[in-house]
């Protein structure tokens, strides 16, 4: 898709400049809300979700001092290695804004929790319709996502925008199977 | 559940999009406007007595 770089929004520079930096360092995936703004969706969001692969600290110090150096500034803590064991290490998500004083927009960055969010890591893709150059994960797993385990109004409205701007392409048997896959491990359901 | 206006209003806005490849720009105002607001209203909040202390709080951030 051809477009011009004015049409560019701020949660549209404030990502491919901060996944930039990341791609270097880690196995990146961008998530949720911001797939289906990117899509057209015409509502706002405060924040961008990027799943990461799980990284040894060592890595993560340097993706960190490198992300500082362009401007990005952690709100959990100064200190990489606080953000590392503390935070990431614990499950929980870190937040860069850019510039000082936490104003929106903020990356919301946490590490892969199983297999379901490591299987989106490796099914990773870039979607020329949004005209970034990031990786997302799949159509059809942000789907699966909203649709089975999020639920709101907002996500089910966001699965409603993919549906519709994906129509011809969507795999309804990859949806099936992760949404499977949603259940036994985050809803902890029994599947036969 | 909303209401069935807005879905309609979804799915109306979902079509337009996938057929106008002038959608972003079209958006671009809207989507940048929550964002500068957002700004505007931190901004002005830090300038107060209380405010960065009320930042703090609202975005849970570190001292």
């Amino acid at each position: 898709m051809d477009r011009k770089v004015s049409d560019r929004t701020i949660l549209d520079e404030f990502a491919e400049k901060f996944c930039e930096i990341a791609e270097k360092y880690v196995k990146y995936i961008i998530c949720s809300g911001f797939v289906s703004i990117a899509h057209g969706r015409s509502r706002g969001t405060e924040d961008i979700d990027m799943i990461i692969e799980r990284i040894p600290i060592e890595i993560f110090i340097n993706l960190h001092k490198n992300l500082e150096k362009a401007g990005f500034e952690c709100m959990q803590s100064d200190n990489p290695k606080i953000i590392y064991e503390e935070y990431l290490m614990n499950g929980d998500s870190i937040r860069y804004t850019f510039g000082e004083g936490g104003i929106p927009p903020e990356m919301e960055v946490k590490f892969a929790k199983d297999i379901l969010d490591e299987e989106q890591l490796k099914t990773r893709k870039k979607l020329p319709f949004t005209g970034l150059d990031i990786y997302f994960s799949s159509i059809e797993s942000n789907i699966a996502f909203k649709e089975e385990l999020l639920k709101s109004d907002k996500d089910i409205e966001d699965a409603r925008h993919l549906r519709i701007i994906y129509k011809e392409e969507i795999n309804e048997e990859i949806i099936n199977k992760i949404k499977r896959n949603i259940r036994i491990l985050r809803l902890k359901k029994n599947e036969r | 559940m909303r209401d069935k206006t807005h879905s309609e209003q979804v799915e109306r806005w979902a079509n337009y999009v996938k057929n106008n490849p002038d959608w972003k720009k079209k958006l671009k105002p809207f989507l940048d406007s929550q964002i500068i607001i957002s700004r505007r209203i931190y901004k002005k909040l830090s300038e107060t007595e209380e405010g960065k202390e009320k930042i703090k709080m609202i975005r849970n951030l570190k001292n």
